[in-house]
Formats: structure tokens, sequence, C-alpha cells
């Protein structure tokens, strides 16, 4: 087995003076969702790595905001990065999540974040 | 605490471990024994904890060890330099590293482990020159 | 299930641990090779050694005397970082931002009908640039696990009771974006400096885990679990 050649300067000749995610802003093309829309988590395959947590799987909630563009993790993880995604905030009532989730605490939500390819419309 | 709350703590704590439980051995099974619930359990992601039930405990803080910033200095300057990015890091310190280890080793010992894994998986050392290291390491507090 | 009796090491008074001997190992090997040199060790530990949560508090007090300001740092905190002195991208070495925090800072702004508390459950990401290191307990899996199930039951652990119309929201941040709260300002601050208002934000109130007092300048007193090779400041 021969060794392989590492750039070790593509990411700082790429973000040096940027920042990341922001120098890869641009490159995630239309985003598939808006602020207000009502999205579900897909529940498809997570081999080996994902930061998708199992606990939002199949749960709705709703777009507050686009975040960024970036690789998902699941391809940054292994430094794949020319496929760039728009990544999400999404908020979802606590109820939803959690069968126990007490109806005293109606109100209560979480917000967490997904990478366009693992949100569908609700 | 008097000697006597500190019986009853260690009592408790004590008490607390003696439960019957229904160990199931696993010694690479056949195929037929994995149903689809075992195998998402064995091929989770260790990191994902969210939601998992768990008791409260006390919080504390803790005064930082030399070795643990040096180990953060160490992974952040080996990102820094291209070696491997957050992520990357992340995904071998979080969740290859295996659930026994997740869960059994110190939060910097997982860091520690992962940055000398890295030197090897991308041959920048062999695995022989990183024990040999060690070796030589030990040798000087002889 | 975490919280149990601690088997006892072997004492290791004296003796170098085996973490210790890894270390070194690693650093002078990554050195030898040129992966880095010891001086970006040594650059990278001084840049750590900077941070703290001073800035995010200057930036919550700015924000309570500042309605624009305010409107800033919930846009984008990663602008209002600079006028706290904050450079998420060029701040530090790098020039590109530290490689574990990122550039995304977002400040989740607390109304008195909205409550927000941040976990990181998959890890324990964290604003090191504006906030300095995390805590020891946001770190342990057992704040991970619960504070996103039942966090009204962890806040009360903190002391924290908040009435059952608030919606308490869990930040959870499993990717690049970073979170500070931004807490309600507290009935008895009127007419108060930047400074005054800026101490009585501490850690614990920009993690989301207690609220600002008039009189409370620091983290409620938990036990210092000690090191035996402590890093001085």
């Amino acid at each position: 087995m021969s060794k392989p050649v590492y750039d070790r300067t593509h990411h700082e000749k790429k973000a040096k003076g940027v920042g990341d995610p922001q120098c890869f802003a641009g490159q995630g093309g239309t985003p598939k969702f808006k602020v207000g829309d009502r999205v579900r988590i897909k529940d498809t395959p997570d081999l080996f790595y994902t930061r998708c947590q199992v606990y939002a799987r199949g749960a709705e909630g709703v777009v507050t905001e686009l975040v960024y563009e970036s690789p998902p993790a699941e391809d940054e993880a292994w430094d794949n990065t020319e496929n760039v995604e728009w990544f999400y905030s999404v908020v979802f009532a606590q109820k939803e999540l959690w069968p126990e989730y007490s109806g005293t605490f109606g109100n209560d939500t979480l917000e967490t974040e997904f990478s366009e390819r693992w949100l569908e419309s609700a | 605490m008097s000697e006597t709350r500190d019986r009853v703590h260690r009592h408790l704590d004590t008490v607390g471990l003696m439960q019957p439980a229904l160990h199931h051995q696993t010694h690479a099974p056949y195929p037929d024994a994995i149903d689809h619930t075992l195998f998402k359990a064995y091929t989770r992601s260790p990191h994902d904890v969210g939601g998992e039930a768990d008791v409260p405990i006390v919080y504390e803080e803790k005064e930082e060890e030399v070795w643990e910033l040096n180990t953060f200095v160490l992974c952040e300057c080996l990102a820094w330099r291209g070696v491997w990015n957050a992520e990357e890091r992340r995904r071998r310190q979080n969740v290859d590293l295996g659930q026994t280890q997740y869960l059994g080793l110190p939060y910097y010992g997982r860091w520690l482990l992962t940055a000398a894994r890295i030197l090897v998986d991308k041959q920048f050392v062999s695995l022989t020159e990183l024990n040999d290291k060690i070796a030589e390491v030990k040798k000087r507090y002889e | 299930m975490s919280g149990d009796h601690e088997h006892k090491a072997a004492p290791m008074v004296e003796e170098v641990s085996d973490f210790e001997v890894l270390e070194l190992a690693v650093r002078e090997l990554a050195i030898e090779k040129g992966l880095f040199s010891a001086d970006d060790h040594r650059r990278w530990t001084e840049y750590v050694h900077t941070l703290g949560p001073l800035p995010a508090a200057r930036l919550v007090a700015k924000a309570w005397l500042d309605p624009e300001y305010k409107k800033l740092a919930v846009r984008d905190g990663v602008k209002a970082s600079l006028e706290v002195g904050v450079d998420w991208v060029n701040g530090m070495p790098t020039g590109f931002g530290t490689p574990s925090d990122y550039c995304n800072l977002r400040v989740l702004e607390d109304t008195p009908t909205l409550k927000h508390v941040v976990v990181c459950t998959l890890c324990s990401c964290y604003p090191r640039p504006i906030l300095g290191q995390s805590p020891e307990w946001y770190r342990t899996p057992n704040y991970r696990r619960r504070l996103v199930r039942w966090p009204r039951q962890v806040l009360a652990e903190f002391g924290l009771q908040l009435d059952p119309e608030i919606e308490v929201r869990v930040a959870d941040s499993n990717q690049k974006t970073r979170y500070i709260v931004l807490p309600n300002r507290p009935e008895g601050t009127e007419g108060w400096t930047e400074d005054q208002l800026a101490e009585i934000v501490t850690r614990d109130c920009l993690i989301g885990v207690a609220v600002p007092k008039v009189g409370v300048t620091v983290n409620a007193k938990r036990n210092i679990h000690p090191a035996k090779n402590p890093v001085h400041h």
C-alpha cells in the first residue's frame, strides 16, 4: 500500500479570513424549505455516523431559520466537502417528541439543526 | 458529613447496585438472533444520547489537568494544520471508539486516544513508531 | 445509568498517568513529524488562556442597554461579538475561526414568555471564543441525556423553576451553530451601567441554567473535583 499525499492547507486556503461555515456560502443551491414550513425528520439509514438525533426521527416541527450552508456532517466527517447543503433550524413541541411530556408544560419546545437531506414536507 | 451520615450514603449507593439482572451473554450470535431493534442498537452512534433515561446526579465543576489542556490544544493544532477537521475528530472520538470506551473512558481520554489514532490512520507515523515512543516516554519516569 | 459508586483506582500519587504518557508521546511525535510546531502549540495554549465568559456577559449587558444592539445580536451574533472584542473568524491563530467552534454564534433572546437553555446532546459543543471552556457537568452524558427530555426537572435541580405557561425551549447545538442565551433583564437594575449589568450575567446564565439576579455575580456553588496536576491560570 502506498502512502497517500494530503493537502493539509485545503481548508485554510478556502476559509482563511472568511470563516466556516461562511466559506461554503452560495454552494448549497436553492433551499428546498423556507421559514415557517412544517417539516418531518426522515428516518433514512444512518450507518456509521450521523448528527441527526434519533430522538427527532419521524417528528414534525417548524423551520424557524435557514442558518447556513455546509457539507453535511455525515460527509464532512470523512472530509468529503463537495456536496454542500442548506442547514435549517427546526422547532418541535416537546409533547410531540416525548410521550410522557406533561400537558401542564404544553408550551415547551426544542430547537435543533438539520441538513436538508433529513427533512421532508409534513 | 458525620461518620454516620457517611455510612448512610455509602450504604444507599451500595445497595442500589445489588439488583437481580438477567444477563444476556453474546459471543458472536447467529444472524437470525439479530432483529431490527438489536441491529439498530449494536450499530448505533454512541454519542446520540438525547432522551435516554438517567437519574439526577450531583453536577460538579472540575479542575483541569495539564494533560487535558495539552490534549485540547493538540487536537485543535492538528485541525489548524489540516491533519483533520473537527467533524472527523468528533466522528472518530465520539462514535468510532465504540460504546465501551465511550462510557468507560474520561472525556479527554477519548480526545487523546483519537489524536493518537489519527496519526497512525493517516500514516503520519507507523504504529510501531507510536508504541516505541510510548515506551520511550514511560522510561523517562522510571 | 450514571451516579454509581466509584471503583477506586490504585493510588497514583507521584506516578505519571497513562494519559500523561500518551499525551507527551503524541505531541512529541506530531512535532517531530512536522504536523505542527511547538510554537503553534504554545500560541494556541495562550489563545485558550484568554477565553472566558466576560465578553458574552458584556454582549448581554450591551443588549439590555441598547435595543438596536439587541436586534443586531439576535440577527447576527458574529457581527455583534465584534463589539465585545470577539472576532469569531480572525481572532485566533488560524484566521478561519477555531476548528471546533466554527463561526456561527446565535444569541437566543429570552422574553417574559420564553426561556432558553442550551445543551449539545451529541458531544459538548460550546461557544468557546465568547464564553470560555465548558463546565464539567455540561459535558456529562447525564446532562446531555436528560436536558432535552426533562428540562424542567433538570432546571429545578439547578434551582430554577419557571411558570407552566412559559415556553421553555431547549436548544440542542448539534451542528455548526453555537449558542448563548440572552436572559431577561431582572428588576432592580434600573440606571445600572454596562459594567454593573455584565457583573450579574454569569456563565450559568449564558448557558440558561440560571437567571441573572441582583447581587449574584458568581455561579452557584458546586463541588470542584480536584486535578492531580492542575492547570494554573
